[in-house]
């Protein structure tokens, strides 16, 4: 039986932190990160329901989270974490989602808005030609020939050296990935898919640094007040997508043997030490991989978007800050616990010092990129001390989603949300008015107010702000 | 019969209602053609599919995922379906075209998956991950 809620099984334990207890099949409590207004709003659709059943998991580790940017997805709350512990709990391939290693990365080009100023439209539409949607096999990657093994081997590593690979996550490549538990039709959805966008929420936005509240973090990431930026959000595509429909299969198919009973089938799981679990494992290593390549391929076409418009010495001096996922299965320590970290619509936020941060953000913590919604802020934030005692080293995705696709529809027109956006100078592109609709700034939550509660929970820090100048989507 | 997008913050969500379940079925192949199908024209073409499952539900998912991956990989969307439903094995000859897709729909999922008879009508409802 699906778990039910009600807003009396919400207590509030701290600030920004309220606790649902144990109930039914539940093994550990459930907390969400929230203040007053956001935890009416989550209170408001089926994210805590969902968040229950996660906390039904076998092997699962007290608490299950939701960040403050939750909301309903399908088995999983967007939005939610959990950690199961090793070798024998379980690893959920919904509990990471179908776009395995969706992320988001920001480039930090060597000028100001005012630089740029009025070739800001053209930089925009020229990333735009560069960067395909991937409706088909327009790759310029699969143009090369490049060997997809290989990729799903090494990740970034595949196309890319240097600052790029040291500043991304993982260094762009989870360990364990293996090719072979990738499905030939994964592969073939794939392939002629590194370095496109997708659709729905993916974008690349060009930004600039509107205000910095952490000078000393902003400096280490080379980010300054009035600095243009590019942020990049996009996943494994189609190959990600079919390696978490194929184990998903194989996980239901496989629960009865490992006696295990759950309330909702898209939480599919298996112990992670499993033949099942193992697959899985490599499989999401290898999309995972796929993913750093792909956005990898994207920030490179975004270069040459700029080297065309802008000047070489412009495209050469754009920077990779930093490159994070926010759905994927980790293996970490916390409290001499080895676990395996789910984060569905969450970051990893390591604070200062931690070991798997780049050497240049040691002192200040590991970024972390938390995107608005077109017309509004987006913020660069750093991982703080609290991340590793409250919620597995973690904080928020995003903003969140609050309206359905529909009912933003219903509200505004493409073309009407188009004209207002350019009229407060924010460039557009693209190809569907009704995707453009759906993906309206009233349709997500108050990103200001969800990286408050994070700052306030003590997960992370606000460092700078970004506010949008133009918007590529696929 | 109907095809209803009901309400769901992050997903699409497919309510469909026909009188037979082979109905339910081609319903809800061209409701994800709308989703897809970015240009109303395409060169003609037609594909046949054959999916097992535990169940009926099962089977929806299943039908999506094929439909998706030839979207995906053909840029092939379904118009027409003659379609032969069993309670394990789900048949379909689709007539459709070769076009240009918006690659929107990333997968079916179980969240919320059913596929039964009541009240004299035969009722599916399917989460899409978007």
């Amino acid at each position: 039986m699906p778990a039910s809620f009600s807003t009396s099984d919400l207590r509030r334990i701290g600030e920004a932190v309220w606790e649902i207890a144990p109930s039914g099949a539940m093994r550990v409590p459930a907390r969400v990160f929230a203040d007053d207004e956001l935890i009416a709003a989550i209170a408001g659709d089926a994210s805590l329901e969902q968040l229950k059943n996660v906390a039904t998991l076998p092997g699962v580790v007290a608490p299950v989270l939701a960040m403050p940017d939750v909301h309903q997805g399908y088995g999983f709350p967007v939005g939610g974490v959990a950690a199961t512990e090793l070798p024998d709990g379980v690893v959920s391939p919904g509990g990471v989602g179908y776009d395995i290693n969706c992320g988001v990365r920001l480039l930090a080009l060597p000028l100001t808005e005012e630089d740029l100023g009025p070739r800001r439209e053209a930089l925009v539409h020229e990333i735009s030609r560069a960067v395909p949607a991937g409706a088909g096999k327009e790759s310029r990657l699969y143009v090369s020939g490049i060997d997809l093994d290989h990729v799903l081997r090494d990740g970034s590593a595949a196309i890319a050296s240097g600052n790029d690979v040291a500043h991304t996550e993982s260094h762009g490549c989870l360990p364990g990935a293996d090719p072979a538990a990738v499905s030939s039709r994964a592969k073939e959805r794939g392939r002629g898919q590194i370095g496109t966008l997708g659709s729905g929420n993916h974008f690349v936005e060009l930004q600039c640094v509107d205000r910095v509240h952490d000078a000393t973090a902003a400096e280490t990431f080379g980010i300054a007040p009035g600095q243009v930026t590019v942020l990049i959000h996009s996943g494994s595509r189609g190959l990600g997508h079919q390696v978490c429909t194929d184990y998903v299969r194989e996980m239901g198919a496989a629960m009865a043997r490992y006696r295990i009973a759950l309330p909702d089938r898209q939480l599919a799981c298996a112990p992670a030490s499993s033949p099942e679990g193992q697959a899985y494992l490599a499989a999401m290593a290898a999309a995972a991989n796929f993913a750093w390549a792909n956005r990898q391929g994207i920030a490179d076409a975004v270069r040459s978007a700029i080297g065309r418009t802008l000047g070489q010495a412009v495209a050469a001096g754009t920077v990779q800050v930093y490159d994070v996922a926010h759905n994927v299965a980790k293996v970490e320590e916390y409290g001499g616990r080895e676990v395996l970290v789910h984060r569905k619509g969450a970051t990893r936020a390591f604070p200062p010092g931690s070991a798997e941060i780049p050497e240049r953000y040691l002192g200040v913590g590991q970024p972390v990129f938390i995107p608005g919604s077109m017309g509004t802020a987006s913020y660069v934030l750093a991982g703080e001390p609290g991340s590793m005692t409250e919620s597995f080293g973690t904080t928020c995705h995003g903003a969140g989603r609050l309206l359905s696709r529909t009912a933003a529809r219903k509200r505004i027109g493409g073309s009407e949300l188009r004209r207002e956006l350019e009229a407060r100078g924010i460039v557009v592109r693209c190809p569907s008015p009704k995707g453009l609709a759906e993906e309206a700034p009233f349709a997500y939550k108050d990103v200001e107010r969800v990286v408050e509660v994070v700052e306030r929970a003590g997960l992370a820090r606000r460092v700078a702000r970004l506010v949008p100048l133009g918007v590529v989507k696929g | 019969m109907t095809i209803e997008w009901e309400s769901h913050p992050g997903e699409e969500q497919l309510h469909v209602v026909a009188t037979t379940p082979e109905q339910v079925v081609a319903e809800v192949i061209a409701a994800l053609t709308t989703l897809v199908a970015r240009d109303p024209g395409g060169e003609p073409a037609e594909r046949t599919i054959s999916v097992t499952a535990e169940d009926r539900a099962g089977l929806l998912v299943e039908l999506l995922g094929e439909l998706i991956y030839l979207a995906e990989t053909e840029g092939f969307v379904g118009d027409t379906a003659t379609v032969d439903l069993a309670e394990r094995r789900l048949d379909a000859v689709l007539g459709g075209r070769l076009t240009t897709i918006d690659p929107l729909v990333k997968a079916a999922t179980y969240h919320g998956l059913s596929f039964e008879q009541r009240g004299g009508a035969w009722h599916a409802r399917i989460v899409l991950d978007v």
